[in-house]
């Protein structure tokens, strides 16, 4: 009856890895997430690469790389070629973030996995949404209506609802309940009993979380501490993630204090970024835009921190103590592993993580308590090419561009001979002359060619080489010459002649210096050094992840209590641990597949639809409770116009049903209402209420986790005969309604 | 086409009220322009779309009629967009009357919102009196205001809606409100043309069961934007040249950010202009550059490409000007001023000052509101009366060119042909133009299945929506699909507008509620033998069984398989049950038994009556008993022949077989209702049952 839901990880379960989930809906495949990390191990999309080319959807939550990286090269090379669905910052930082990991990475290695271009395709074609905007998918979808809600965490950050046939999927990972600076808390509790919710279980054994405001001192009391003593702080940080809460903490204590200690945000993209997140206001935290609304003060028009896109302007900056905030969060690339090496070894200075590092990655291994003395570390640089190398170099680019060159000639002459394909059988004999002539002249064909190469091609049917001449013939009919009305239409677009000069790049917005960098394709070599880095700074790590704590997840799984429960994205101990816990306290069906693992979440309820007919609901008398309203309705089944089931009063006599009392006592709301009224209450031992002299009241049976009822509650009241006993029965009885 | 359909039907059979009954009522905009505001009320829910002014007007008589309605029983308010006409009575609305609902508005109308109306606060020139409001109360609105998303479905009290784009101005949104089902469209005002900087208005994909559109334009086409635009840069380019001086008196926002972007765009192309200063007068949108700057996600992809390069809102060849002392009139220049209408401030000294020189020009932009004077001026008067008082020739070139972002007839028609909405509704039109549209609108229309309605301020549009109760059954009354003549009983939720039957032991699962058992336990005193209640409960209720408690090998009773009796002690005995009336009931009979045992113990009388004679007395009894009922609840009802009870009902009759209750009469509610009130008579004087799950 329900609608059949399957689920399948195809990466991070059981560990920390990226996260990329096959969610199958009715037979429709979303693909949830697609990422990768910052090693771009290939190893670990083979599932992905199994099933690529049977996503009809791809939804994305966040915009970091653990979430998105992945989708260029899935794009290019595994086949996915289904629309991705994103909010708007999710798809702007996103595409930010992926350049720059590719011009990060870039200047390490010799990345070919994907190109800037693969990226722009990637990121081209997605569908944005907002916030609770419900969008009914297309073709084979039909019937199904996603919806992106907030998530926390980060910027556009999203829990992604799946609705069909009024059954909810839930896509919830990495939300944050807290408010911050720049984004509120997630939305996730308002949604209740949902078929299937999809979570993750990585922070379900951390639950020593700070307080915010000590967490923030903390923060500034650390690094101001080090700049004092003339060191410098670097802060590992994202791309266009959690970057922006640590700006704004930044910005926000430099000029309440008047610091002058400068702040630079390094990364290839980072004034687009700023730029960009300057015009995301609607997205951001309702103080924030409040502060938009009222004083038309952006929040992102940052006075103390300055942002930079090359290590040369960090270099050519005054010397002096200064923070820094730099890409990549895990070391392993980007100006912050320059940087790391540069000041690893000078005490006064600080690395300061805001985030765990990626499994694996140097951050990852500076964070490890006690932190280790000396790590080695691979350091790679592009270089430009020079002397023998160049010439190699160069040789090795015209031999490929020539042939290049001979098999596009090549091509051609087959397309030529194609599209001259009739004139060939006339031509035949002349055919065979040419190749009697090619057997010739064949020593030197080949030198021949290599002048005429780039648009002068001899076409094969010719003797001699001779330009390419089509004959444009046009087309006749009985009123002329056939034409093309388009040709004489005046394009309205006159005015827009100055705009689309500048136009220039439609899509990414770029710095200068980086379109130079990606336009820079001066012959350049990768070059690796090892070095021992002797680790004497501070390193410290604190907090700023944005990510609930296990107490948070728990207490919002049970409050949105779904039917079925899937587990993923955790190391294996705290995903059992949260399973354990979900299992006995919140739900019965807890699941937490293994990669490429298919688990059946189609929900066994059974429903079916029924039209309430209007003779029916007039005798029906509705009781308000919360925000719901509440009937007891006996009925019989007939059948509309419409061949639908309706339901009609009854003919006979409705047979009596047990009553139900319907309501959620909580006994500490009961006492403060008995005093109200009077009555002497106090708390006996073992969660009883003594009511008066004799009567107690007390629940009995297993009481559910807080929020999510496991069953009907069960009340016990005792006492000996007399009129406080009747009394406080009402009392209670007042507390619910029979139904 | 399901929407049609109820239209059709409610068209044949007109004068039976055939479903929920849906209100529209114009408060303001109803053939006129200005002060739209416009009241919705279906089933239970009242829903407000804009609350603007009436420029023409001031005070009081410029606000929409809020009188017509009950301020606090709106649930929701929506505003479209920011213009004057369109929100500045919100403030008024929110603080001074007895609102109470949400309102909701789009980011960017908000951010504007506050910095217009601060202005037109202090810019009008009215008596503390005449004031509607105050700036307090426009920042204290600004806590109230709620905002929304374009797209993003918001649900308040089951009211579902969400916005589209519009167009018109930055910010412009159309609502579109789902109430069970039914859904409304407001256009507010919006035009499906794109220009420099905003998108064209889109095209809903659900088709509405109402469109409230904007008729503004009437029936008149627009001129292509091509060529508007070229008849102002001529105008312009060839009044400067010959030394004149142009004005262009618009409002502040909107319209006058889209004529600065082609005057710095036209300047830029044309450097022989470039020793022209061009000037725009107005601190208001000076101030909100800042917001045009930030939501460039709500504009075009021109605008968002232009701005990867640099702010196309900052201007190369503008100055603002703050005010006339600070402008030097010493040769050709172009001043754009507010405010558009010409009443007064800085467009007006402009205008005085220069409208007996046939050198100069004014061009008027856009939509002028009747009664102003750039309204007047556009018949070209020979003459007009000055600030001062005085009379002046009018000498000046009046150009009008419109660039009013309004849909014209072409897109109007378009629209509607796509949404094909049944009902249609105009308002925000004068009142001729709407009826010139109107007449129009139905030769598109032709097969009448199209209402297109025109109410007037205060006027009610009814229409009658028969909109279906669809429930879900769930959980385990679903297992087994029933057939017709099967009977369904469970719990039914109601939640917004959605229904969900359910088996009452499974409500805490698919609803946030939960149910409770209530165990209850009462000691009573009792002294005597425990066999004694036992025979004295076995004379009055059909079942009791003895057994024994488990835990203390006491002897126990299970009277009515409902109360369990337990000798607690030598002294006392317990009585244990769960709540229900039922049960509550048969406990305190036991109670009342207990209690009169010990009181009464010698007096056992065994009242050997005669069974038959019991039960014809009981079923005398049961006669009198609902013969009584029936009397209280219909008042005339006489026994007639044939043993059968005749009730007579305001002319209907209905007679009644006391015996199978079955009832015939011509009128189908009365006998309805007679069989409904019997059964229930009939359930009250019988005994109880045994088991009350059966």
């Amino acid at each position: 009856m329900g609608t059949s839901v399957q689920v399948t990880p195809l990466c991070g379960v059981y560990n920390e890895n990226p996260l990329s989930y096959l969610v199958s809906v009715d037979g429709f495949n979303f693909l949830i997430d697609c990422g990768w990390n910052d090693l771009f191990d290939t190893s670990l999309l083979e599932p992905l690469s199994r099933v690529a080319s049977t996503i009809d959807a791809v939804l994305l939550s966040h915009p970091d790389t653990l979430h998105l990286g992945a989708l260029p090269y899935a794009m290019k090379q595994l086949g996915l070629s289904a629309p991705v669905y994103a909010t708007e910052p999710v798809h702007r930082l996103g595409l930010l973030t992926m350049y720059d990991q590719f011009l990060s990475r870039k200047q390490v290695s010799d990345l070919d996995l994907f190109t800037l271009d693969d990226i722009d395709n990637a990121f081209q074609n997605v569908i944005r949404l907002t916030y609770s905007q419900n969008y009914h998918l297309p073709g084979k979808g039909e019937g199904i209506v996603i919806a992106p809600h907030v998530a926390g965490h980060m910027l556009g950050g999203s829990i992604w609802r799946i609705t069909k046939d009024g059954e909810d999927v839930i896509y919830a990972v990495d939300y944050n309940h807290r408010k911050e600076r720049h984004l509120n808390g997630t939305v996730l509790q308002s949604f209740a009993r949902p078929a299937v919710l999809i979570t993750d279980a990585y922070h379900a054994l951390y639950t020593n979380q700070t307080a915010r405001q000590q967490r923030d001192k903390e923060f500034l009391d650390t690094i101001s501490k080090h700049l004092e003593v003339g060191g410098n702080v670097l802060l590992p940080v994202d791309t266009a993630g959690r970057v922006l809460e640590l700006l704004l903490i930044l910005e926000q204590h430099w000029s309440q204090r008047g610091f002058s200690f400068p702040i630079y945000f390094l990364t290839y993209v980072s004034s687009s970024t700023i730029d960009y997140v300057k015009s995301f206001l609607e997205w951001m935290s309702d103080s924030i835009s409040k502060s938009f609304e009222t004083s038309r003060d952006n929040a992102f028009l940052l006075r103390h921190v300055t942002l930079l896109i090359n290590k040369t302007d960090l270099d050519n900056a005054p010397l002096g103590p200064k923070v820094v905030l730099a890409s990549m969060g895990s070391l392993e690339a980007g100006f912050a592993r320059d940087i790391f090496v540069e000041w690893a070894n000078d005490p006064r200075n600080l690395v300061l993580f805001t985030e765990t590092g990626q499994f694996g990655t140097l951050a990852r291994m500076l964070q490890s308590a006690p932190p280790p003395k000396f790590v080695k570390v691979t350091m790679s640089k592009r270089v430009p090419l020079a002397g023998e190398e160049l010439i190699a170099y160069e040789e090795e680019q015209n031999r490929l561009k020539r042939e290049e060159a001979l098999r596009a000639s090549l091509v051609k002459e087959e397309e030529i001979k194609a599209s001259h394909g009739s004139d060939d059988n006339s031509s035949e004999p002349m055919v065979i002359d040419t190749k009697t002539t090619h057997d010739v002249v064949g020593s030197h064909g080949p030198a021949y060619k290599d002048i005429l190469i780039d648009g002068f091609v001899p076409p094969s049917s010719s003797v001699a080489p001779m330009f390419p001449f089509f004959d444009n013939g046009c087309e006749w009919d009985e009123f002329g010459e056939v034409i093309n009305p388009d040709d004489y239409v005046i394009k309205d677009e006159d005015m827009d002649r100055g705009a689309m000069h500048t136009g220039g790049d439609v899509d990414g917005r770029l710095d200068e210096a980086t379109a130079s960098l990606m336009l820079d394709t001066r012959p350049s070599k990768v070059i690796s050094t090892e070095l021992i880095v002797t680790v004497s700074c501070s390193l410290v790590k604190m907090d700023y992840e944005g990510r609930s704590d296990g107490r948070s997840i728990k207490s919002m799984i049970a409050h949105v209590s779904p039917l079925k429960l899937v587990l993923v994205h955790a190391i294996a101990e705290a995903t059992e641990h949260l399973k354990q816990h979900c299992l006995n306290n919140i739900c019965p069906h807890v699941y937490a597949p293994q990669i490429e693992e298919t688990v059946d979440v189609t929900s066994d309820l059974c429903a079916y639809k029924v039209q309430l007919s209007e003779k029916l609901m007039s005798n029906v008398i509705f009781k308000k409770l919360g925000d719901s309203e509440v009937a007891w309705v006996d009925s019989e089944v007939g059948k509309t116009e419409s061949d639908m089931r309706s339901l009609q009063p009854m003919t006979g006599a409705a047979s009596p049903h047990k009553p139900v009392l319907v309501g959620d006592l909580k006994i500490a709301d009961f006492k403060q209402f008995l005093s109200s009224k009077g009555v002497q209450v106090e708390f006996a031992g073992g969660g009883a209420l003594r009511c008066g002299e004799y009567v107690t009241l007390r629940k009995v049976g297993p009481t559910g986790q807080k929020g999510g009822a496991s069953g009907p509650q069960q009340i016990l009241i005792e006492g000996p005969l007399c009129e406080d006993y009747y009394k406080i029965r009402d009392y209670l009885y007042s507390q619910f309604y029979l139904l | 086409m399901a929407s049609s359909s109820i239209s059709l039907k409610r068209r044949e059979q007109p004068t039976t009220r055939d479903g929920d009954q849906l209100i529209v009522t114009p408060l303001g905009a109803g053939s006129e322009v200005g002060r739209s505001c416009v009241y919705m009320s279906f089933r239970g829910k009242n829903i407000l779309f804009d609350c603007g002014i009436h420029p023409a007007y001031s005070g009081m008589a410029a606000l929409p009629y809020f009188d017509e309605i009950d301020p606090s029983t709106i649930d929701v308010l929506l505003i479209t967009h920011f213009h004057i006409d369109h929100a500045a009575s919100l403030p008024y609305f929110l603080e001074k009357t007895t609102f109470n609902g949400r309102v909701f508005m789009t980011h960017a109308t908000k951010a504007i919102y506050k910095l217009l109306l601060t202005d037109y606060v202090k810019v009008s020139k009215v008596s503390v009196e005449d004031m509607l409001f105050d700036e307090q109360d426009i920042n204290k609105s600004m806590d109230k205001i709620e905002v929304i998303d374009f797209h993003q479905t918001v649900e308040v009290n089951g009211i579902k809606f969400w916005c589209y784009t519009a167009g018109h101005v930055l910010g412009a949104a159309m609502f579109m409100v789902d109430i069970a089902g039914v859904r409304i469209l407001y256009t507010g005002d919006y035009s499906r043309e794109e220009d420099r900087h905003l998108r064209a208005a889109e095209l809903p994909q659900f088709s509405p069961d109402i469109c409230i559109i904007e008729s503004t334009s009437g029936v008149q086409l627009h001129q292509s934007r091509h060529i508007r635009e070229k008849r102002f840069t001529d105008v312009i380019h060839s009044t400067v040249a010959q030394g004149g001086r142009v004005l262009i008196p618009a409002f502040a926002l909107g319209r006058a950010q889209e004529l600065l972007l082609i005057l710095d765009e036209y300047w830029a192309n044309h450097p022989d202009l470039n020793n022209i200063p061009i000037y725009y007068a107005s601190p208001l949108a000076k101030k909100c550059m800042a917001v045009y700057q930030t939501y460039i996600l709500s504009m075009n992809d021109r605008i968002r490409n232009q701005f990867a390069n640099s702010n196309p809102f900052v201007f190369k060849h503008i100055s603002p000007l703050n005010s006339i002392d600070d402008f030097s009139d010493v040769g050709p220049c172009v001043v754009m001023a507010t405010p558009g209408g010409l009443q007064s401030g800085l467009s007006r000294q402009l205008f005085d000052s220069w409208c007996s020189d046939k050198k100069n020009a004014c061009i008027i932009p856009g939509y002028m509101v009747e009664g102003t004077l750039a309204k007047t001026i556009i018949n070209e008067p020979k003459e007009v009366t000055l600030m001062n008082g005085l009379t002046a020739p009018l000498n000046m070139q009046v150009h009008y060119i419109s660039f009013s972002a309004h849909a014209d007839y072409a897109q109007t028609s378009t629209f509607l042909k796509e949404l094909m909405p049944p009902n249609i509704i105009l308002v925000h039109g004068e009142a001729n133009e709407m009826m010139r549209l109107k007449q129009k609108l139905f030769t598109e229309f032709p097969d009448g299945n199209t209402r297109i309605m025109t109410p007037k301020n205060c006027e009610s549009v009814e229409m009658y929506f028969n909109s279906e109760k669809l429930a879900k059954t769930i959980g385990r009354l679903a297992e087994k699909t029933p057939d017709v003549g099967d009977s369904v009983s469970g719990i039914l939720v109601k939640k917004g507008f959605t229904y969900q039957i359910m088996a009452p032991d499974e409500l805490h699962v698919f609803s946030q509620l939960s149910t409770a058992t209530v165990t209850q336990r009462i000691t009573i005193p009792f002294a005597g033998a425990f066999g004694v209640i036992k025979h004295r409960l076995e004379k009055i209720f059909e079942s009791v069984e003895s057994s024994t408690d488990e835990e203390s090998g006491l002897p126990a009773l299970i009277v009515h398989e409902r109360v369990t009796v337990k000798q607690e002690s030598e002294k006392h005995i317990s009585l244990q049950w769960s709540s229900d009336p039922i049960s509550d009931m048969v406990s305190d009979s036991i109670v009342a038994l207990v209690l009169n045992i010990s009181r009464e113990v010698p007096k056992i009388v065994v009242e050997e009556e005669d069974v038959v004679k019991s039960e014809e007395e009981n079923g005398k009894k049961v006669e009198k008993v609902i013969y009584a009922l029936l009397v209280s609840l219909f008042g005339d009802v006489k026994l007639g022949e044939n043993g059968k009870l005749v009730i007579r009902v305001d002319g209907n009759v209905a007679q009644l077989d006391k015996e199978s209750g079955e009832v015939e009469s011509e009128h189908s509610g009365l006998k309805e209702r007679v069989r409904v009130a019997f059964e229930r008579i009939r359930s009250a004087v019988k005994p109880i049952p045994l088991s009350a799950s059966s």
